[in-house]
């Protein structure tokens, strides 16, 4: 059962339509790459190798698409302090690849006040070519300040 | 020849149609403080403590009990997952320093060639606290040297 939100929004909780502005991450280069193996457990030789990139397809290896997701989770919180992110979800349509940013934005898809105040949030994540990268979606909740959630 | 048609990628699942569905026994994890930092830190969170960031379970597909069912089900040499679908879904925030129960069920489909994996993240007490979806595409290796 979630417990946060269990309040009323505060004043100034968003609206629908409401932008998250873009906020711009990396460049991700090998090394960030490597770091991001090495906390993770995820040492994929797609992410770290540019032999094993190319075999599989793509022109130099690919930012893991867990740490291209975990920006949406950075962008949101960068918004705001006062939210539980309930849910977060990710498809990655296109690569990242080692050495270059992404470009992530949000909108305020649904709000809700009642049973609890929550958000439906669309994310977008843009390669530097502004290529859709990844499409997501989060679930926030307004999460009262000093509350466990 | 694109990944999904190649039949290398469909291997390891004996006929096109079948699917092998796996489901391990409980494995224990924890959210040390140390591995969260780092992760924190590797992730441009703009918290550096006191969160387990949603993303953090993610680490959990590397344990040693996970990973080997992972590379047998993704089916040997020559063949690589790419991460295709991502999903976390919270009924409580995970603590830090704390440990918690995962089931996991690994779905590997010939056609489409695909690893769906599901976990389950609960507390020592059997409270629910998060599920967890990753869908990996598998996609064959072109090991011959580009001409």
């Amino acid at each position: 059962m979630i417990e946060a939100g269990i309040e009323p929004a505060p004043p100034d909780w968003p609206k629908a339509g409401d932008e998250i502005r873009v906020q711009n991450f990396g460049p991700f280069g090998r090394e960030a790459l490597a770091r991001y193996a090495l906390v993770s457990g995820d040492d994929n030789p797609l992410h770290l190798d540019p032999e094993a990139a190319r075999a599989a397809g793509f022109a130099g290896p690919p930012v893991h698409g867990m740490l291209m997701l975990s920006c949406f989770e950075s962008l949101i919180v960068r918004w705001r302090r006062d939210l539980f992110i309930a849910r977060l979800s990710g498809k990655f349509l296109r690569p990242v690849l080692a050495g270059e940013g992404m470009r992530v934005s949000g909108r305020v898809m649904r709000r809700l006040d009642v049973p609890r105040p929550e958000l439906t949030v669309r994310l977008i994540g843009r390669a530097q070519n502004n290529d859709l990268a990844i499409l997501g979606e989060a679930t926030v909740l307004y999460n009262i300040p000093g509350s466990p959630s | 020849m694109k990944a999904a048609d190649d039949p290398r990628a469909a291997a390891f699942v004996p006929e096109a149609s079948a699917e092998v569905l796996i489901r391990l026994p409980p494995i224990r994890v924890r959210t040390g403080a140390s591995e969260v930092a780092a992760f924190l830190r590797e992730t441009a969170d703009a918290r550096t403590c006191g969160v387990v960031p949603v993303t953090f379970p993610a680490r959990w597909l590397a344990l040693p009990a996970l990973r080997g069912v992972i590379l047998q089900l993704i089916g040997g040499d020559g063949l690589l997952p790419v991460h295709e679908g991502q999903s976390f879904a919270y009924e409580h925030e995970l603590r830090i320093e704390t440990d918690y129960i995962i089931a996991v069920e690994a779905r590997r489909t010939a056609k489409p060639p695909r690893l769906t994996l599901k976990i389950a993240v609960s507390t020592g007490q059997g409270e629910s606290c998060a599920h967890l979806e990753t869908v990996l595409r598998i996609v064959p290796l072109n090991l011959e040297p580009a001409s």
